[in-house]
């Protein structure tokens, strides 16, 4: 039984000329919901397709289920243990929902069928509709469906709740949610909604052109980080950005805002040592912990 | 239980929720000895990760509000005076009144007010869980 | 299931090409009910059905290899359109797999309508065939078509269907112009090779042509393997 089911170090893959990953890590362990987030271009959809063998990446290593995935077999066999939905959500437009469904359970010997009928009824999918006239919130259900049913021990979506109603979106959270309370499936999505990371996701992974900026527990992230609001006489001065353990600083008028983690104590005295006229220090959220890592100011 | 969860808060989501399950024990919405609700009962309730919830009720055991019974489930624990507890809060009250009128003396608002008390909360308890991680 | 999946792919494909080569069929039939008949030589019917068949077979060949293997792919030629590629590279299954099926069952149909037509076209010849010519008649003309139909595999693990059929038949007509020019083009043709101007009917065998196809054939289905264990999507 291994622990970390995704595990890549050092990816880097270029298209056309472009960098996309520039040694890109990502540490997934067993049984989290891990958001995986980044800005339009970060990588994000480049890193689920390098994982699944869809594209080969230049140089980095990619374990999954602590295995090495060198050669397509291996991929294969990974395969066999993952659930994918892609961003598009894209089906056969010549299929039903009963003649997809038949047709991914052919290969899965482990397909659960139990799930099947549970998801069926769930969503309410209908059997006999082709898939081109389901809405958009039916396909992600039924690709949800066919990543779940297979008894897949990962789960990695692209996007999940793009495009979908916020009641369509808290049915799919719910479904994950009773996924992880279950105990069998690990859950790795990217996603560009910040809210719904924060309410389902334990972990966190933040990506910016193609390398990995921040990655840990949600709640401990909330727990170390800390913006301290400074306010001077006149502007701030010079020897504020050398002072070490500032992770993101930004100064404005009279004002400057430090974002630190770790010794927040130590920073905060510091801090008080420049003759500051107020000093506040602040819990920061994921909105601002995304937006300050990869605005690049 | 009346549970509420701000998702985007900057506090941590397993201290708010041990907030509230401790809260809901003092006011005697949950009393001893009676059975919380199950990890994935709370999950599929707030629509929320069910390891959170899982680390809310161990820091809760480790602080001695909560009792973990092996198949059984999750119970508040003992017998709590009631009587103490509430003498206790109005002691609290009496306090933290009189460092509020010293705050809406240095011509904060109430809001202002608000977010220094926030913040001063969440940096102990920050402070307590870090210690208690590490002995 | 592969199988299946290629196989509701593509039927109402091959429906609508058996349709039209039973169209075909009807032809002679609708002559004389015309009442042309009489006033037609019976080689120059003879002629049309011979060109005729040979531009059905290959555009059988070219239409039956479809999108190949890249199956509403990304297409990289009509940017913004995604499919299905993404669900099917997620299955547990190798690129090899995916081909072979494809390919195969593409193979498949276009035999059977080549079958069918050589079955007509052997039946009208003026003159009678045996049997066996009849047989050689039919092997021959697989093996060429074959040879159509890897090229068409091969450019449609690269391009999207629309760019797979037009490319396709820019090739074949620059084929068919040049054979004409150039004696050496004209003898490994597989267009030369499925000609009725040959074996059984009145010419010598055209080996080169038809062992010509079937070395381009595997060449080509080579190629492709290549091709879509390397790619990218």
């Amino acid at each position: 039984m291994n622990d970390t089911l995704i595990d890549a170090h050092g990816l880097t893959k270029t298209y056309s000329g472009k960098p996309a990953l520039r040694g890109l890590n990502l540490a997934v362990p067993r049984g989290s919901i891990c958001g995986f987030l980044g800005r339009n271009g970060a990588g994000k959809t480049t890193t689920l397709k390098l994982l699944l063998g869809m594209l080969r990446p230049d140089a980095g290593e990619i374990r999954l289920f602590g295995e090495a995935v060198l050669s397509e077999a291996a991929s294969i066999a990974a395969r066999r243990r993952i659930g994918f939905v892609s961003e598009d959500k894209e089906l056969y437009p010549f299929m039903s929902v009963g003649q997809t469904i038949r047709f991914t359970r052919a290969f899965f010997p482990c397909w659960r069928r139990d799930l099947e009928e549970k998801y069926l009824e769930l969503f309410r999918l209908p059997l006999n509709k082709a898939v081109p006239k389901l809405s958009k919130g039916m396909r992600t259900q039924l690709m949800l469906l066919l990543a779940l049913a297979r008894g897949a021990e990962l789960l990695m979506m692209d996007e999940p709740t793009s495009g979908l109603d916020p009641a369509m979106t808290e049915d799919i959270l719910r479904a994950l949610a009773d996924l992880a309370a279950s105990g069998e499936t690990t859950i790795f999505f990217s996603s560009h909604q910040l809210a719904e990371v924060e309410q389902i996701c334990d972990r966190v992974c933040i990506i910016d052109e193609g390398q990995t900026v921040i990655n840990g527990e949600l709640d401990e992230l909330k727990s170390q980080y800390r913006r301290i609001l400074l306010t001077f006489d006149g502007k701030p001065p010079s020897a504020l950005a050398s002072l070490t353990g500032i992770d993101h600083l930004r100064q404005r008028g009279r004002t400057a805002s430090l974002l630190t983690h770790g010794n927040v104590d130590a920073l905060v005295e510091r801090a008080r040592d420049l003759g500051p006229t107020s000093v506040e220090v602040r819990p920061v959220t994921l909105k601002e912990l995304f937006l300050d890592h990869v605005r690049g100011e | 239980m009346n549970l509420r969860i701000n998702f985007s808060s900057g506090v941590p989501i397993y201290l708010q929720l041990m907030e509230q399950i401790k809260h809901a024990v003092e006011t005697g919405a949950i009393r001893a000895s009676e059975q919380l609700p199950t990890i994935r009962k709370i999950a599929e309730e707030l629509t929320m990760n069910p390891n959170t919830v899982a680390r809310a009720y161990r820091e809760l055991e480790r602080e001695g509000i909560v009792e973990v019974r092996h198949g059984l489930g999750v119970f508040v624990a003992g017998q709590q005076s009631s009587t103490t507890k509430t003498a206790e809060i109005r002691k609290a009250g009496e306090v933290l009144r009189i460092a509020m009128e010293k705050g809406m003396a240095l011509d904060l608002s109430e809001s202002e007010l608000r977010r220094v008390f926030e913040d001063e909360l969440a940096h102990l308890q920050e402070k307590a869980a870090a210690t208690r991680r590490r002995t | 299931m592969l199988l299946y999946k290629a196989w509701l792919e593509t039927r109402w494909r091959f429906v609508f090409l058996v349709g039209s080569v039973l169209l075909i069929w009807l032809t002679p039939l609708w002559i004389t009910a015309m009442g042309v008949h009489s006033g037609v030589p019976a080689t120059r019917l003879w002629m049309a059905i011979q060109m005729g068949s040979v531009l059905l077979f290959i555009f059988t060949a070219i239409y039956l290899a479809g999108s190949g293997i890249n199956t509403q792919g990304i297409y990289t030629f009509t940017p913004g359109f995604h499919g299905s590629m993404l669900f099917t590279l997620s299955l547990p299954i190798s690129r090899l797999r995916l081909l072979f099926v494809r390919a195969g069952l593409g193979a498949l149909q276009t035999c059977i309508l080549v079958v069918i037509m050589a079955v007509y076209i052997v039946h009208l010849r003026p003159e009678s065939t045996s049997a066996l010519q009849a047989l050689i008649y039919l092997t021959r003309t697989i093996v060429c078509t074959m040879a159509i139909y890897a090229f068409s595999v091969l450019l449609s693990c690269v391009l999207d269907e629309i760019w797979q059929v037009t490319g396709a038949f820019i090739f074949w007509t620059a084929v068919f112009l040049l054979q004409a020019k150039f004696d050496w083009v004209a003898q490994i043709s597989p267009l030369r090779g499925m000609s009725l101007n040959c074996y059984p009917i009145t010419a010598p065998m055209p080996w080169e042509a038809v062992l010509g196809s079937l070395a381009l054939a595997v060449l080509l289905l080579w190629a492709s393997v290549l091709v879509v264990q390397r790619k990218e999507y």
